[in-house]
């Protein structure tokens, strides 16, 4: 049975399409998410199918999820980010107890019990402060590439003191210490640090190991250091991190098909 | 339906309703009918801001009883042009409507009766009392000391000796007697109408149920219709006895959902659970207890009943926390879930108290949302509601 889970978020379209009776990820699917949502998820659906292989029909179900899930006119049902990354964390790593995920705009810090369940979880309110939308505007900022800011940030030698409250009065501090000549390498890691801040505050209390490091900031090189230092405890970074939601809305949509087999006449 | 919108067709609204449910859904174009009325016969209008207020002391001098506190987006700008952004949206709501003129029922009031409960509420006070005339009474934060109580009774007195000269009466116990009696009457019907909800399925959804809040308190004839809601609703839940609902459960703490600031209890509802239970100041918390008839000092009633109300303005607010336990323990909830205006810390900082309580002693999932007036963050709200009932009803 071929399911599939589509983790609609802010910043990616992710797609996974997950073969039941080979207990395998038989293929995957990412693009930039934009204005035009339903259609993005469409034709970046439709082209992790045909890469894969796989006809439309062969496909039992679609579970949609991320902050776009109701946007995904194909989906047989919506799950929420917490329930799906729990989900593919399980898969992934079932002894883990903790889970920082840390995409576009959203951190969120997911507490497991023994078996995968969720047990409690927290998650960012409006302010994008502990997200990556952070280090996006620090990319802007330091004029670099996002995907060398964890470079960059690796060549700190005494990382910057950033504000955690606030994106907007991070953003007036980073350019307060660029005039001040502070390099950009530790304004870098200052950020890293910040964001790590906030998600441990988030959490409001200490995160249980073995921890493990989802979203697609997990990617950035020197963000799972901030983290593990600020949280005092060593992290795991998730084997292909920006992909953990769709990969448990793909394995939930095996029950829910399951479920719907069952219930029919 | 805001303040502002109260329309003028009152031949149209002034005819009886044969459903008592539809009749509570104009709340404040009756509010405004009544008002504007009393205040024709002569009756004062009296601006209340707050739970704490004793109603009964406004009634016996003869006065309507108005809630001012304001519940719309619309108005906090003006606000913020002399408040703080950083202030709760409650309490910029509702200067905002002072400054705008927009609350007919503020417009109308010929005195405003406030507290000293949190900070911002209080040096708010002093601001509208520049232009408004205000009775401000001083409420001891202490909850548990005994000299607290007699203060506040004291203050209660004051109040009562300040309207009394503001209005040329004499208020008399037995004037507070006929108060007691109006309000425990009005407080009762919203408590048992309040208790249906431990039935399941419950007759109504929590923003039914809200909707029987009046900004008005004492207004005769609401009471006669809630008895017929009573009925009504007591029918319903015997024919649905056998139902199987479903939603999940909620029991609702935190700050008041002021008329116009439902969103949340409507994006709770419009993920698929039922909120059987709401422990703040819009909700079960001041008609939990009744004022006691037979005291030989009414007046020292009064300020007994107020005094014991458990907002998170008094330290240590353990009373708070056995309420929780008992409206667990009779409506049976799946989750709490506690809502926080942005920037009021009192119900921030004790919020730690009441995750502590649900999920370390009643064992149940719980979720805290902070959030203000704007409904930019509803998606944001809804996955958090969303994921709570994944977790607290898994399939």
């Amino acid at each position: 049975m071929i399911c599939a889970g589509i983790d609609a978020g802010s910043r990616a379209i992710k797609v996974v399409l997950f073969d039941h009776a080979r207990s395998m990820v038989i293929g995957r699917g990412l693009a930039d998410q934009g204005v035009a949502q339903p259609r993005l998820a469409e034709e970046i659906f439709a082209a992790t199918l045909s890469k894969a292989g796989i006809d439309r029909h062969q496909v039992r179900s679609v579970v949609a999820t991320g902050y776009g899930r109701n946007r995904v006119a194909f989906a047989t049902t919506t799950i929420t980010e917490i329930t799906c990354h729990a989900r593919g964390v399980f898969h992934l790593a079932p002894d883990t107890r903790s889970i920082v995920e840390i995409g576009g705009q959203d951190s969120k810090v997911i507490r497991l019990e023994n078996g995968g369940r969720v047990r409690d979880f927290a998650m960012n309110d409006r302010c994008a402060a502990g997200t990556g939308r952070f280090l996006e505007i620090l990319a802007a900022r330091l004029d670099a590439d996002w995907s060398k800011l964890g470079d960059l940030s690796q060549q700190s030698r005494q990382p910057a003191l950033i504000s955690s409250t606030c994106v907007v009065f991070a953003e007036t501090e980073i350019i307060g210490l660029l005039a001040e000549g502070v390099p950009a390498a530790d304004i870098a890691a200052g950020v890293q640090n910040s964001i790590a801040t906030r998600v441990m505050a988030m959490a409001g209390r200490p995160l249980t190991a073995p921890v493990l490091f989802t979203g697609g900031v997990a990617l950035q090189p020197g963000m799972v250091r901030a983290l593990a230092t600020t949280l005092d405890c060593p992290v795991q970074v998730a084997p292909e991190p920006q992909f953990t939601g769709a990969l448990g809305a793909a394995l939930l949509a095996a029950r829910i098909a399951a479920t719907a087999s069952t219930s029919s006449p | 339906m805001l303040f502002e919108c109260a329309h003028r067709e009152r031949s149209e609204r002034m005819s009886p309703t044969a459903d008592p449910i539809a009749h509570f859904g104009a709340m404040i174009d009756r509010c405004y009918d009544y008002a504007e009325a009393a205040k024709a016969a002569g009756r004062p209008i009296v601006g209340i801001m707050c739970e704490f207020t004793p109603r009964e002391i406004i009634l016996a001098a003869n006065a309507v009883p108005v809630c001012l506190c304001g519940g719309s987006a619309a108005t906090i700008p003006a606000a913020e042009q002399v408040l703080p952004t950083n202030l709760c949206p409650l309490i910029k709501s509702t200067f905002g409507y002072h400054l705008t003129g927009n609350n007919p029922f503020l417009n109308w009031a010929d005195l405003i009766v406030a507290e000293t409960t949190c900070d911002g509420k209080k040096k708010m006070f002093e601001l509208l009392g520049e232009s408004k005339p205000m009775h401000v009474l001083e409420l001891p934060h202490k909850a548990n000391a005994p000299e607290a109580l007699a203060y506040w009774t004291d203050e209660v007195r004051k109040l009562k000796t300040a309207l009394e000269t503001r209005f040329g009466l004499q208020i008399t116990d037995a004037d507070l007697r006929r108060a007691i009696r109006l309000m425990n009457r009005e407080r009762g019907l919203r408590r048992r109408l309040a208790q249906l909800m431990r039935h399941d399925p419950p007759p109504l959804t929590g923003r039914q149920l809200l909707e029987f809040k009046s900004i008005i308190s004492g207004m005769e004839p609401d009471l006669d219709q809630y008895e017929s809601a009573l009925r009504l609703l007591t029918a319903r839940t015997a024919h649905t006895a056998t139902t199987v609902d479903n939603r999940a459960r909620v029991l609702l703490t935190g700050v008041p959902l002021v008329h116009g600031a439902e969103r949340v209890l409507e994006l709770i509802e419009n993920s698929g659970a039922v909120v059987v239970a709401m422990e703040n100041c819009t909700g079960l918390k001041p008609i939990l207890d009744d004022v006691d008839e037979l005291d030989p000092d009414p007046l020292a009633a009064i300020a007994r009943k107020y005094y014991h109300l458990p907002c998170s303005v008094l330290t240590p607010n353990s009373g708070r926390l056995c309420t929780l336990r008992e409206l667990a323990a009779a409506y049976r909830p799946h989750c709490v879930i506690e809502l926080i205006w942005q920037a009021c810390l009192t119900y921030d900082v004790e919020s730690h108290h009441v995750r502590k309580l649900a999920e370390e002693e009643l064992h149940l999932p719980y979720l805290k949302i902070t959030t203000d007036y704007s409904p930019s963050d509803s998606a944001r709200i809804t996955a958090r509601i969303e994921a709570l009932l994944e977790t607290a009803r898994p399939d």
